[in-house]
């Protein structure tokens, strides 16, 4: 059976920094592939959108194994940004997201900036990406990634580049791996990113002490699931009050009132990750439970908890 | 790709039948009739919230009748541990997931009359399935289980049973059958050829830890044999998305769970 939001007169669309979704549920990158190996268990075009795992011009390996490693509450992965390049991508994956209906944002990764000005010139005039999160916080890569993301100069010059490439909604995603967060964020915002996202993943290891041996083979890698919420929500409620772009949070959401939580600390959306491996559908019971949360507590329309955090 | 359900599970039993050794019987009608022998399923474990992530389990035996799965488990790290005390309640399994063992379409096409089957320690528990078709069709069959101690040759009463007469059995320490790994065994029989008639293997199956696959693996490469290994990786999503469980092969990484778990021993990168 495959599962749906329910019915509701509580109104849920967002517009996140331009991209309109029909509620604020949407997936975090890396957790859900296109969407395809999850329509067994979730109508992923009931959401407020699928975010496909990160993609670069070409093929990437990714990292030897093991990639991951279960800790209490969590994960740490060291994937890689495994993928077979934006070709692969725009032939195989994104019909079939346009063909069920489902709202797409497209997380694009590289190498260097020109890489990813490169994958967004390969998708524009296809008509088949809704919005575009730019990754410039993946932990598990050596060149690209977090390396940009965790320098404001370098943020303001490759979120630059993109948005000259660009006039479709762009997210920029975070990672939580610096000093000082609002600083990346106004960086990218000045850059002219539309929304932002947060948090990647924390970067950790984990160590089996019998054979000494680190757990993953990349020895570090980053840490998501229900261990990384009151970090994420820290950060979403520290960037929200540094920007005024919207925000789309993550970090840990695995029900309904986490998924509040995140609105109420300043996200106008929010993404599931880790809890898609723990619950296939993860996703719809998130939603349902924010409808729960809304019908319970009289909410008419969910924009009015974005930033309702009383302090 | 058929269908995969997540199915609520209800625990029917969940007995220790040998040394860190338990069986779960499981009440899962969709699953059990729709399995085929090498796959598996991807277990939410009830009652231990602080582990985010499934696990991947083989099915030993089913009744699809009755809509039950039976899994055979070691006790290996804190959540396999902690499954022992589980008592009444419901798992959710992900299932059927992966792909099967070639062996029976394989005797179908008459491309396979002799199978040599061999189990190392739990890795026993997938090939079950896989023996039961093999044998009710008519294949002439081998069994070779390895174990560390007589102990932990749980199976093999049930093998017994099926086949009408023991497995050639190995146990780490001599303790039971051949002393050693059950890879002296299996060089003895691609040497003499299949206990029915003497006639050469043409289809070699196993599971088990990595190293003894690969060593078997290399012993039916060098007497020219086909054969498939059942991969085991770490597992996050369990259906394909994550990228976690990836394997070596000779085409790229491949993912264990939906691309395998049965791959071609050729085509893996050991």
């Amino acid at each position: 059976m495959v599962a749906k939001p329910r019915e509701t007169s509580v109104k849920l669309a967002v517009d996140l920094g331009g991209l309109a979704m029909k509620n604020p549920v949407t997936v975090a990158s890396g957790t859900f592939a296109a969407g395809r190996e999850y329509a067994d268990f979730v109508d992923v075009a009931s959401l407020g959108a699928v975010t496909t795992k990160g993609v670069s011009l070409n093929g990437w390996e990714g990292n030897a194994s093991p990639r991951i490693a279960e800790t209490p509450s969590g994960m740490l992965n060291s994937i890689g940004l495994q993928n077979p390049g934006v070709e692969h991508l725009k032939e195989h994956e994104l019909p079939w997201l346009r063909t069920v209906g489902a709202t797409t944002i497209v997380n694009v990764s590289g190498h260097s900036f020109g890489e990813y000005v490169d994958v967004i010139e390969s998708l524009e005039g296809t008509g088949l990406v809704d919005a575009y999160e730019i990754n410039i916080s993946c932990p598990n890569v050596d060149a690209g990634g977090m390396t940009i993301g965790t320098d404001p100069r370098s943020v303001e010059q490759v979120v630059g580049m993109c948005r000259a490439a660009t006039k479709l909604p762009m997210i920029v995603k975070l990672t939580p791996n610096v000093t000082d967060i609002t600083e990346i964020a106004r960086a990218a915002e000045a850059a002219g990113a539309d929304a932002l996202s947060l948090i990647n993943t924390l970067l950790g290891m984990a160590i089996d002490a019998r054979t000494r041996r680190p757990q993953l083979a990349r020895v570090v890698g980053g840490l998501s699931g229900p261990a990384v919420k009151p970090v994420a929500l820290r950060l979403v409620w520290e960037t929200s009050k540094a920007v005024k772009v919207p925000l789309l949070g993550m970090g840990g959401i695995a029900t309904g009132t986490d998924a509040i939580e995140f609105m109420l600390a300043g996200a106008c959306a929010v993404a599931v990750g880790t809890a898609n491996f723990t619950n296939p559908t993860a996703t719809v019971d998130v939603l349902n439970g924010m409808i729960d949360y809304c019908e319970q507590q009289g909410v008419a329309n969910i924009n009015e908890l974005i930033g309702a955090l009383q302090c | 790709m058929p269908q995969l359900v997540n199915e609520k599970a209800r625990i029917v039993s969940n007995e220790q039948v040998g040394p860190r050794l338990h069986v779960m019987v499981l009440e899962s009608p969709q699953i059990a009739r729709d399995i085929k022998p090498g796959q598996f399923v991807h277990m939410k474990v009830p009652g231990a919230e602080s582990h985010v992530l499934r696990r991947p389990f083989s099915i030993y035996a089913r009744d699809a009748a009755a809509g039950i799965v039976e899994i055979l488990y070691q006790e290996v790290g804190s959540l396999t541990s902690f499954m022992p005390g589980i008592g009444e309640g419901f798992a959710e399994l992900i299932g059927p997931v992966g792909n099967a063992w070639a062996g029976p379409a394989l005797y179908a096409e008459g491309a396979c009359s002799h199978a040599l089957i061999v189990g190392g320690g739990v890795g026993a528990a997938p090939l079950f399935m896989l023996v039961e078709q093999l044998v009710s069709a008519g294949c002439a069959t081998d069994v070779v289980l390895g174990a560390q101690t007589k102990d932990a040759l749980v199976t093999c009463g049930r093998y017994e049973a099926l086949l009408g007469r023991e497995p050639i059995v190995a146990t780490d320490d001599g303790t039971y059958g051949y002393a050693g790994f059950c890879t002296v065994p299996v060089a003895e029989r691609l040497r003499d050829g299949s206990t029915a008639d003497g006639a050469p293997y043409d289809y070699v199956a196993v599971c088990g830890p990595e190293p003894l696959m690969k060593i078997v693996a290399g012993q039916a490469a060098e007497a020219g044999v086909k054969c498939q290994v059942s991969m085991e990786k770490r597992m996050a999503c369990g259906i394909g998305a994550c990228l976690s469980c990836v394997v070596d092969t000779v085409s790229g990484k491949k993912r264990s769970c939906v691309d395998g778990p049965v791959f071609d021993a050729s085509e893996v990168v050991w």
